[in-house]
């Protein structure tokens, strides 16, 4: 029997009476690839995740996950899959022992030596309540609570919110030995950086609906590029307004900044009659991709190609 | 280590029977002796006072004086009578009413408030059925009950020591149709907390419906308008009547379970349908 698609939807679908949720979101996440989720807040992220695992009903669309209906077949899904909320609540009382230990518990774990190698690799605090936790510490439980059945694929509404630049490391470690172990990493985030370090893929949402899915390096070759000139005088920008691909990004004190995308020829032939004092070239940036996927005119901004 | 041996059986196949009922029994632990023990105290009191007042016929005057009055406390009947002063001080009011406060604390907090909370969906997310969901979180409503009701009919039997000899077969049966009655409300506080997504509207709605049951059941012995209305009070079936001298009728204890399973069909039907976060 062939591998089904570690995730796919299809013209998924989920208002809140006249609210949005998602709109026709069709998402294909293949087994053992790291996903990245992109999206400002508010866009729909999480209400898909939660239409992931069984939590929300859809309004429309179909969706399966591991091969398996969240609905119908959620039970033999959820086995297989970890889980770490975007805002991670936990029980304030508990200690982080005894959360680890329900949840192994309840996910009838057999052994616990990969847990506490996790509980050991991100220092988890496991002796105080929760409540007297740190954002950082509690995200830290969750993490261990994902991973710690190795589930074949992994869900993590945005994983790293609090936690410090080292764990961050050390968790974008933890996403690629899992894949390289053939499991699936669903990753959603606001943050492109956090993002583009470790998927393979990405899909963008925007407004409830995806606007682009792609790999990483694919859409890094048709991000716009940066590029920064310095004037000795004022200089129009509507200089530039004959060259394709170019948009002012900022003009102030004679630098202007200017995201760019294709040749860099005619540009550098616009800009050579200003006669500019200093460049700077940027390497592409998705950053800037992403921001153009944002930004409200993301229909009429020019992008790529 | 492959994944599959890192599970047994019913970690594919759901989550153990318990672990969910037992999580919020521990959650619940230190409200539930609380309210166990405090109302063992009360009862003991009200026993230990009762040989004072025994001879006292004021009492039965001041409830003849003004029997609406009295009635909205719960108060019918002789006061002075053994039966009567259970009646009175702790069955037709005091005990039912703990019942239902913690019933429907519980069940609008286990799932609505836990879901508002953010707590539900790490749980729901685990290899566990919505049905499954229910039926823990009712195992657990009807255990937390358990210490208040065993506390506090343990310590109505030591009213045999202070002059307090009633029949333990009807003092099982009130007990008994008491604690249906807190998984009743409790059950209906659950069933609003999914159906609105909200643990206030539960506990208001619930509490509402508690108040208007409890009245009914009170005034439906002295006021006569209200009469014909306590069938419909599953107060008035738990204790309406004299639950300690004349015992609670079979049919009352039946229609108490039959709402609870009523209710217990709509939980699961609504949680099935719910969106939890």
């Amino acid at each position: 029997m062939p591998m089904t698609d570690a995730v796919s939807a299809s013209r998924l679908t989920k208002t809140f009476g006249s609210r949005r949720g998602v709109v026709d979101v069709d998402l294909r996440v293949r087994r053992g690839e790291v996903f990245g989720f992109l999206g400002p807040n508010g866009a729909g992220k999480s209400t898909t995740i939660r239409l992931m695992l069984g939590l929300y009903r859809p309004t429309a669309g179909e969706i399966t996950v591991l091969g398996r209906d969240p609905l119908l077949d959620g039970v033999a899904m959820r086995a297989k899959v970890g889980y770490l909320p975007g805002e991670l609540a936990l029980f304030p009382r508990l200690t982080g022992r005894e959360h680890l230990e329900w949840f192994s518990r309840a996910r009838a774990m057999r052994s616990t030596t990969y847990r506490d190698e996790l509980v050991e690799r991100f220092t988890v605090e496991l002796d105080r309540p929760v409540r007297a936790l740190s954002k950082g510490n509690r995200q830290k439980i969750g993490i261990v609570l994902a991973f710690m059945h190795r589930p074949e694929l992994l869900v993590l509404d945005e994983p790293t919110s609090g936690l410090d630049p080292l764990l961050q490391d050390e968790f974008a470690q933890l996403l690629r030995e899992t894949a390289a172990d053939g499991r699936t990493v669903f990753l959603s985030s606001h943050e492109l950086d956090e993002v583009q370090r470790i998927a393979d893929r990405v899909a963008i949402i925007r407004e409830g609906r995806i606007v682009v899915t792609d790999g990483v390096e694919q859409l890094r070759r048709s991000a716009p590029r940066t590029v920064e000139f310095v004037f000795e005088r004022e200089v129009d920008p509507g200089a530039f307004s004959g060259v394709d691909g170019v948009r002012l990004i900022e003009n102030v004190d004679h630098r202007m900044r200017l995201a760019f995308s294709g040749a860099i020829a005619p540009l550098l032939r616009v800009a050579a009659e200003l006669e500019p004092v200093d460049m700077t070239a940027r390497a592409a940036d998705l950053e800037e991709l992403f921001l153009t996927y944002y930004r409200d005119d993301a229909r009429t901004t020019e992008v790529g190609r | 280590m492959t994944t599959e041996t890192l599970f047994r059986t019913r970690g594919v196949l759901g989550v153990g029977a318990l672990d969910v009922a037992r999580l919020d029994l521990r959650l619940r632990r230190r409200a539930t002796l609380s309210y166990a023990v405090g109302l063992a105290l009360y009862t003991l009191a009200v026993v230990a006072i009762y040989p004072s007042f025994k001879g006292d016929t004021s009492l039965d005057k001041l409830v003849q004086s003004d029997p609406t009055m009295m009635a909205a406390f719960g108060v019918t009947g002789s006061l002075t009578s053994p039966e009567g002063w259970l009646n009175a001080n702790i069955f037709n009011n005091f005990l039912p009413v703990v019942a239902v406060i913690v019933a429907i604390g519980y069940g609008a907090w286990c799932v609505a408030g836990q879901d508002e909370a953010g707590t539900l969906a790490p749980v729901a997310a685990l290899p566990v059925t919505r049905r499954n969901l229910v039926l823990q979180k009712t195992g657990a409503l009807v255990v937390q009950l358990l210490p208040t009701m065993v506390l506090t009919f343990c310590c109505v039997l030591l009213g045999r020591f202070f002059q307090l000899d009633v029949s333990g077969v009807r003092l099982v049966a009130a007990t008994f149709s008491i604690w249906l009655l807190g998984v009743g409300f409790g059950l209906l506080a659950l069933v609003v907390g999914v159906g609105a997504g909200s643990r206030g509207l539960a506990i208001g709605v619930s509490s509402a419906v508690a108040a208007a049951a409890y009245l009914i059941s009170s005034f439906a012995s002295t006021i006569s308008w209200i009469r014909p209305a306590r069938f419909v009070s599953p107060f008035y079936w738990a204790v309406g009547a004299n639950p300690i001298g004349d015992g609670v009728a079979a049919s009352n204890i039946a229609a108490l379970v039959g709402l609870a399973v009523l209710l217990l069909v709509a939980a699961v039907v609504t949680m099935r349908r719910a969106d939890l976060h």
